[in-house]
């Protein structure tokens, strides 16, 4: 504190001048004229007058005005801590403030939330920004998103920084600065900088230091948020029958051991309890007293750093999806000795898909469900109960994949593969020799050089309406659809226009094969979404056109980017969503590397040197002296009204 | 030394102005000719008989019942009455008061009840005059008269008679509105003395009263303020009067009800002396109503 500021407030002492005067006042009451004054006798004012509630109020207000005068006097020395930039010669800054609101910075530090600290920081870094000068907005939580394009709108930068709400996201940190590096490098503005205020705990604490490359600097702030913190959390509770496995999770050198996992109902009655497992990741069951027990969620009891990871909501154990194959065995059996080539495929493939071998294609939709899709290989048809039921199973999201051969050609009356095809395929002589590996795109673009010489001497050949309604993913030489696909409802078919039985090609022998299993497969499973996925984790419905979702917190926005819808949940929960019309119960849950509180190395440029200061100087005589005017003001209104009750008497 | 006074020089009339119009509205609110009075001179109507005193005058001794009765009695006749109306106002310092809730100073609430009384004693063929108890420089004292003119010379002296003076210093000014007043009435004039009483020397109510004796109707009439009744102060006050100097610093609270005793008390002592004297004593608030305080004193001197 300086000498003057010292001064300054020593005028403070002042207070007890008004105290002082006011005693010596209040001894003398006002004169007043009153002719029989004679007959009153005279008599010592009685101590309870001396303090009557307006003399006290005017010695009150006397005293906070000398106060605030010698504050007044002090306020160029005030300084309070917050956070704000500095410019080089005074020129406007174009500002990229990068704001972390993944699931660690909803750890608690004296009762305010990281995440809140850097929104309040946010809003004071914004606070110290002049006209001129541009901000933009990123939010780290993955993926990395833009909250505010740069605009020197500081109104509209202050609206989107109060409109921020926490997530349980993964971090993107690396994300959000390239985001906001795109944002401000082609601003006009000389002086550039990105602000990133977050923990750094994006689960790569051994990664390269964050900041440490880039033509615009980047200053991290807030280095108390990179506190060390301990967090476990649930990551799953599944049921089967009167069990419950719930996983529990925790940060790197963090236990639960000592701590209850309960499972509750939705009215949060316990209905079984078991120990936390002792280890940094694991699994523990909860028996619950019956088969028909109403479990709702899981709770890990006790404390630690984030507690909305603490729950997890129950739900019934999921499989893990089958393929069903449509294939003649018998015909198969002759070659390969064993299973249908197809099912040996995918069982070599390791693709964590259960594979079921169906003798026909069932009548029913009802007997698809728990089908990912459905493999047709060279099927003699479909009757109509079959097309109904392949029909519902598409519109429902299903993926069908349809192997072309001869028996396919040779449909008997009253059999079609509608709806897969509109007309029927012939079966006949080929004069090309295999796919054109130019012609190949997507997931076979780099395994269809497998499939320049296929030896096979027939193929299947599409009827012109419906080759024009694919699209091809590999085409035979002469230009003709070798695999191809189209959506149809929110499911998708893949046509293969030879069979996969080695007697009529080498098609299953060529890892191209593999490749187009393995990719139909990703698309089955992408149509099929999991009931549980990670937080943050893009949920898209192809071919949907009504799609309503509500998270734990109520509705969340539901956006289409290339035509298909897609839900991302920004908290870890249940979302209830309805797909035209159909209700969807699935669940957000935490991803583990939140659980890891250990920050990223940061460079050492990204101290903030010359970009902003934590300490800076507050002017606030402005406040202070309206204070002032206002306490001058009470003190006119209450002698005025003091007045007034002796001219009253 | 004390502190100059804060009262205004002229009379703060407030509500009762003007004086002229208020005092006709107030006497036309009076039953004119409500008190006893005959045409002065001869012709006049017999009064009735009493026993002969030594001293009375003897040419008004009854022969015939001398001579039949052998009784000494005297005739009475109304013409020997003097029924003349004598005003006497304190215009004294303290009759300038006037407190918030007042319609007027108390010597304006004086002023109007003289002029209002002049007004009706005027209208029933009686002399009035008029005197003062203090006042300003401008303080002037109209002479026994009758007639229409009359009323207008005594409105014109209250208009511009100023509070002034301090009786309870200056005797003389008792003095010599007492001596005024010996001089302007005779035997059977009532005499009308408006004023608040609490400046006046201590033995101001027995020489007032006094004047009864001398076979005039006396009546008092304390005219106050609301204030000066009620005292209504709060907390510490300090109180100044208007004449003697007298500053006063008091806990109103606690001083009140010994306040009202005092008061109390000096109305009591002028009261007592009036009537002992065969003198009327009435009270007025300068926010009675006018026109039942001048009916009153009427009906009491009737």
């Amino acid at each position: 504190m300086t000498f003057l500021s010292t001064l300054a407030l020593a005028v403070a002492l002042l207070v007890v001048a008004p105290y002082v005067a006011h005693r010596l006042r209040r001894r003398k009451a006002e004169e007043q004229p009153f002719p029989p004054a004679r007959l009153v006798q005279p008599a010592p004012p009685q101590s309870r007058r001396r303090s009557r509630l307006e003399d006290r109020a005017l010695l009150a207000t006397r005293a906070a005005s000398v106060l605030l005068l010698a504050l007044l006097g002090a306020t160029p020395f005030v300084r309070c801590s917050r956070l704000s930039l500095q410019r080089s010669g005074g020129a406007s800054v174009a500002m990229a403030i990068v704001v972390d609101d993944s699931m660690s910075m909803d750890a608690t530090a004296d009762g305010k939330t990281r995440f809140a600290r850097a929104r309040a920081g946010a809003l004071e870094l914004l606070g110290s920004a002049r006209e001129g000068d541009a901000v933009a907005v990123v939010l780290a939580g993955a993926p990395a998103r833009v909250a505010l394009a740069a605009t020197t709108d500081l109104g509209a930068a202050r609206n989107a920084l109060d409109g921020l709400t926490e997530s349980d996201r993964a971090t993107d940190l690396d994300g959000a600065v390239a985001l906001a590096r795109g944002l401000v490098s082609s601003l006009p503005q000389v002086d550039r900088r990105i602000v990133v205020l977050s923990d750094l705990a994006d689960g790569h604490h051994d990664g390269p230091p964050l900041g440490e490359d880039g033509s615009v600097p980047v200053w991290i702030a807030l280095p108390e948020l990179r506190g060390p913190a301990a967090d476990c959390a649930l990551m799953r509770a599944d049921r089967s029958g009167g069990r419950v496995r719930v996983g529990v999770a925790c940060g790197p050198g963090v236990t639960a051991a000592g701590r209850e996992v309960v499972v509750e109902d939705a009215d949060g009655k316990a209905l079984g309890r078991a120990a936390a497992p002792s280890g940094s990741t694991g699994e523990t069951t909860v028996l619950l007293p019956s088969e028909d027990a109403a479990a709702s969620r899981a709770r890990l009891l006790g404390t630690d750093a984030v507690a909305g990871d603490d729950v997890a909501p129950v739900l019934p154990e999921m499989s893990r999806g089958a393929i069903g194959v449509v294939a003649d065995a018998a015909d198969e059996t002759v070659a390969t000795g064993g299973a249908p080539i197809v099912e040996q495929a995918l069982s070599a493939l390791k693709l964590d898909v259960d594979v079921r071998p169906i003798p026909a294609f069932p009548d029913r939709t009802e007997d698809l469900a728990g089908d990912l899709g459905v493999i047709l290989d060279d099927p003699p048809g479909l009757t109509p109960e079959q097309r109904h039921a392949l029909g519902g199973f598409l519109e429902g999201g299903g993926v069908v994949l349809l192997a072309l051969g001869p028996h396919a050609a040779a449909a008997p009356l009253g059999a079609s593969l509608e709806p897969l095809l509109a007309r029927g395929v012939t079966w006949g002589e080929t004069k090309s020799a295999g796919g054109d590996p130019v012609s190949a795109v997507g997931p076979l673009a780099e395994p269809a050089h497998s499939l320049v010489d296929l030896g096979a001497s027939r193929r299947a050949t599409l009827a012109p309406e419906d080759a024009s309604a694919l699209e091809s993913l590999v085409k035979w030489t002469d230009g003709a659809p070798l695999v191809a696909r189209r959506a149809m409802g929110r499911g998708e078919v893949w046509v293969v226009t030879l069979p996969f039985s080695v007697d009529d090609s080498d098609l299953a022998l060529r890892p191209a094969f593999l490749a187009v299993l393995d990719a139909w497969v990703h698309a089955a499973r992408e149509r099929a979404a999991p009931k549980r996925s990670d937080v943050g984790t893009t949920w898209r419905f192809p071919g949907a056109h009504a799609v309503e979702a509500r998270g734990p917190r109520g509705p969340i926005a539901v956006t289409r980017d290339e035509g298909v819808v897609r839900v991302v949940p920004p908290l870890v929960g249940v979302y209830r969503l309805s797909v035209d019309g159909k209700a969807e119960t699935r669940v957000a849950a935490p991803v583990l590397r939140e659980l890891d509180f250990r920050p990223r190395p940061a460079a050492p440029t990204t101290a903030g040197e010359g970009m902003g200061e934590r300490r800076a100087a507050v002017d606030v005589s402005g406040q202070v002296a309206l204070a002032l005017l206002a306490l001058v003001a009470a003190e006119i209104a209450l002698r005025a009204w003091s007045r007034r009750k002796v001219e009253a008497v | 030394m004390s502190a100059p006074l804060p009262i205004r020089r002229a009379i703060d009339w407030g509500e009762l102005a003007p004086l002229k119009l208020r005092a006709r509205q107030v006497a036309e609110g009076v039953y004119a000719g409500m008190h006893r009075s005959n045409k002065r001179g001869a012709g006049v109507e017999f009064g009735g008989y009493r026993e002969y005193v030594p001293g009375d005058d003897l040419r008004w001794l009854d022969r015939r019942s001398l001579l039949r009765h052998d009784r000494l009695v005297v005739r009475q006749f109304e013409t020997e009455t003097d029924r003349a109306l004598c005003l006497l106002v304190d215009a004294s310092a303290s009759m300038g008061f006037r407190s918030k809730g007042a319609p007027g100073a108390k010597l304006a609430f004086a002023a109007v009840i003289a002029a209002a009384l002049a007004r009706v004693a005027l209208a029933s063929g009686d002399p009035v005059s008029l005197t003062f108890l203090g006042g300003g420089a401008r303080t002037a004292h109209v002479p026994r008269s009758a007639g229409r003119d009359q009323f207008e010379r005594i409105v014109a002296v209250l208009e511009a008679v100023e509070p002034g003076g301090d009786a309870r210093v200056d005797h003389v000014v008792l003095d010599r509105a007492l001596q005024a007043l010996a001089r302007a009435t005779r035997r059977g004039a009532i005499v009308v003395f408006l004023s608040d009483l609490v400046d006046l020397p201590d033995d101001a109510a027995e020489r007032v009263a006094a004047i009864a004796a001398t076979g005039r109707v006396v009546s008092i009439v304390q005219t106050l303020d609301p204030a000066e009744v009620a005292f209504p102060f709060e907390g510490t006050v300090r109180l100044r009067a208007l004449e003697g100097g007298a500053v006063v610093e008091t806990d109103a609270e606690t001083t009140r009800d010994r306040y009202l005793a005092a008061l109390a008390s000096l109305t009591g002592t002028w009261e007592k002396a009036a009537v002992r004297r065969g003198g009327r004593f009435s009270r007025a608030i300068s926010t009675d109503d006018l026109v039942s305080v001048v009916r009153a004193i009427v009906e009491s001197v009737r």
